[in-house]
């Protein structure tokens, strides 16, 4: 099989990212190979530790993205080689020795991690000292504060994905679009927060409660638990005292969350139950089993249920085990492959401290409009986060798509509910609900 | 009354986990004046090998308990034939096997990573079923672990009082130089210790997967908890601590409930430190080790 014939036929059965593929394949058949060593991509991923669960699909994401490329000839004719150091769900001191570690003893080409803990601001230092591109979804609003105050220093920072401020009126929304188009009754207008020690989930939840009485909500409980939580009882003992018609848990651990539905389900209250992102994991359907069906969650950055989305959890899934997460590998998969069409169009990867090249594929980064399994990846001018749809723009193909899914069988994904034109199923009123 | 029941279901839940956590620990210590760092660690092989027995080999699940039960002893018995043995007769024992359990731990923890992951897998030692006291329901998975803690938990305490072994552990506690004249081998005993502190690890690292998830760190927050609670019990207190450990669960229950989830640990710990002001040998603490 020749070189050209058997990209062909890689391009009709890649699962995902054809189009960047294609493109990517072009860009490579037009280079003069003058350099053929590695690419470096460095991952400081949470590989153990109380998010580990995310941490693993990030690597597969990109080690998948990785082989994809390799067999289309690297960018420009360079391979890729993944380095990975583990910031063990840890705080800012573990997360910039591993940034450090990818730079100073790995080389590092760029730095591409799903999310991380601590402040969600370690990394663009570390990265910003280099001059080196680094691309994260940590879905924080830390990100957009700090590159908007200081472009000039972090222009080389990019959150693919929008920040979590919009968690809070997108649920907003949504829960007051089911009521009034008469898809869910309410026995009451009580809110639950449950939120955890991580400032991710304090944000949403604070979002939340700030905007609850615009949309005729009250806050009837507002509770922040510990992180593990294991044990529900007291907190459950609350609801149970004084029920509320929406409980919402932002403490996003999917371990946690799922001992939190097996345990409510025990003795439920007649409430609509929204978990923030843990849900959308397969390790919170795996350990929560039938305790799962019914439940709502929301992610800014998940693996749409159409053509492309569909082809990338097919061969995602296929990778690796049934098991497996797309929408966490998805993240860096499509980060990967976002930075490998930068990357060539600017002329190739730069290496740390290299400003001049690094600045151009910055500037290719924030002029791309890059669709991906995970939708439209854009980046907003100012902040250098994607763009949200609907909440940012109202055109689907300029954002990434904030989606809510309901689990409707424990041994699936959940079904996206929406927003159009990306829903493929209906919203069902949760079998614990009178 | 709904509250005050949940908080007592709650509270006896944590506390049994606690109270197989620590009185492991207390008897090491009590025993041996050596704090177990890899305490924990046991508890997240004994977990890990009931999984493994469960999931992956298919065995029936109370055959998977006592196979996860026998893991944490071999466990126990290894880390003292090819570590302590050698470091008991040397100076500055009680500080550097501190360290030298603490670089056993780092390692069968990274062992566990290398070898499962770090993917929460689901433990499948669980008890399905609910039953209702009231309005309140209440798992069989915290009456199990109840029943289990306080069968494992008695059965030591009888163990140490009624049989010529826990004899044996409780002369070489007091005096290891008295035991050996009077015939007792210490050394055998030690090897004892770890094995029975090994099997109440590994019991309390099943119950606690039970309930939340397996990873390889999983046993680092029961170990903190385990040695407040020995602290607080007065360290080496075997009854002690599994007293300590009940009121402490019950305590922290009812802090959650009442004041919020978020102050239960940290009022236990101010808790902590008004009990040592008060008492710096510990609630139970004297001058002998071992007490049943």
């Amino acid at each position: 099989m020749t070189n050209a014939s058997s990209r062909r036929a890689f391009l009709a059965k890649a699962g995902a990212g054809a189009g960047s593929l294609a493109f990517l394949a072009g860009l490579n058949r037009s280079a003069e190979a003058q350099d053929s060593s590695p690419v470096i991509v460095g991952g400081p991923l949470p590989l153990t530790g109380a998010v580990a669960a995310d941490g693993v699909e990030f690597k597969r994401g990109l080690e998948m993205a990785a082989e994809e490329i390799n067999a289309l000839g690297g960018i420009l004719g360079r391979p890729i080689q993944l380095a990975f150091e583990d910031t063990e769900s840890k705080g800012d001191d573990v997360i910039i020795s591993a940034g450090q570690r990818l730079i100073d003893k790995h080389n590092a080409n760029v730095l591409i991690s799903g999310y991380n803990l601590g402040s969600q601001t370690a990394l663009q230092g570390v990265a910003s000292a280099a001059s080196l591109i680094y691309l994260h979804a940590d879905t924080a609003r830390a990100h957009t504060d700090l590159v908007a105050k200081e472009p000039d220093k972090y222009w080389s920072c990019f959150m693919y994905c929008p920040s979590e401020l919009y968690y809070g009126f997108a649920y907003l929304d949504f829960v007051k679009h089911l009521e009034t188009s008469g898809q869910l009754k309410l026995p009451n207008k009580k809110l639950a927060l449950i939120t955890g020690p991580i400032t991710y989930s304090i944000n949403i939840a604070k979002s939340i409660e700030a905007k609850a009485a615009d949309y005729g909500y009250e806050v009837s409980l507002y509770e922040t638990v510990q992180a593990p939580t294991s044990e529900w009882g007291p907190t459950l003992a609350k609801l149970r005292e004084n029920p509320p018609g929406l409980i919402v848990v932002t403490h996003f651990f999917p371990q946690d969350q799922a001992q939190f539905m097996i345990q409510f389900l025990t003795n439920p209250t007649d409430s609509l139950v929204y978990l923030q992102y843990g849900a959308s994991l397969a390790a919170f359907r795996d350990i929560a089993g039938d305790a799962s069906q019914g439940v709502l969650y929301a992610t800014n950055i998940g693996v749409l249920q159409d053509e492309i989305g569909l082809a990338f959890t097919k061969s995602y899934i296929a990778r690796n085990d049934q098991k497996a997460s797309p929408n966490g590998g998805g993240q860096t998969y499509s980060a990967l492959h976002l930075y490998a069409v930068a990357a060539a169009l600017a002329g190739g990867p730069g290496t740390p401290y290299e400003e001049e090249q690094n600045r151009k594929i910055a500037a290719r980064l924030k002029a791309m409009t890059f669709r991906c399994p995970m939708g439209v990846i854009r980046f907003d001018q100012q902040t250098q986060a994607a763009l949200s749809y609907p909440v940012q723009t109202k055109d689907p193909s300029l954002g990434m798509a904030h989606i809510f899914s309901q689990i409707k069988n424990k041994a699936e994904n959940g079904h996206i509910i929406s927003p159009s034109p990306y829903d493929i199923a209906k919203f069902e009123k949760p079998a614990w609900m009178k | 009354m709904q509250a005050v029941l949940q908080i007592l279901i709650t509270g006896l839940t944590l506390g049994a986990m606690y109270a197989l956590a620590s009185v492991g620990l207390a008897l090491t210590y009590g025993t041996m004046r050596m704090f177990n760092m890899a305490h924990g660690v046991f508890m997240t092989v004994g977990a890990y090998a009931t999984y493994m027995a469960a999931s992956l080999w298919g065995l029936p699940l109370p055959l998977a308990f006592l196979f996860g039960l026998a893991a944490g002893g071999l466990i126990g018995a290894v880390m003292h034939l090819l570590v302590i043995r050698f470091m008991l007769d040397t100076e500055g024992f009680e500080v550097n096997i501190i360290v030298a359990t603490a670089g056993v731990a780092i390692l069968l923890q990274d062992l566990l990573l290398k070898y499962y992951g770090a993917y929460p897998f689901r433990q499948p030692a669980q008890i399905e079923g609910v039953f209702r006291i009231g309005d309140i329901a209440v798992t069989y998975q915290s009456v199990g672990i109840l029943v289990m803690a306080a069968v494992l938990i008695g059965g030591i305490a009888w163990l140490l009082t009624h049989t010529r072994f826990g004899l044996a552990i409780r002369a070489t506690a007091m005096n290891r130089e008295a035991a050996l004249l009077m015939g007792v081998e210490a050394g055998r005993t030690y090897l004892q210790v770890l094995i029975i502190a090994g099997v109440l690890a590994a019991a309390a690292g099943i119950l606690i997967s039970s309930l939340a998830t397996l990873s390889p760190d999983m046993g680092a927050n029961p170990l903190l908890r385990a040695f407040v609670i020995c602290v607080v019990a007065g360290l080496g207190s075997v009854t002690g601590a599994g007293i300590a450990a009940l009121a402490l669960g019950l305590c922290e229950a009812a802090i959650q409930y009442y004041l919020g989830v978020r102050y239960g640990f940290p009022i236990m710990l101010l808790l902590v430190i008004v009990v040592l002001i008060w008492k710096p040998a510990g609630l139970f603490g004297q001058q002998e080790v071992v007490r049943s």
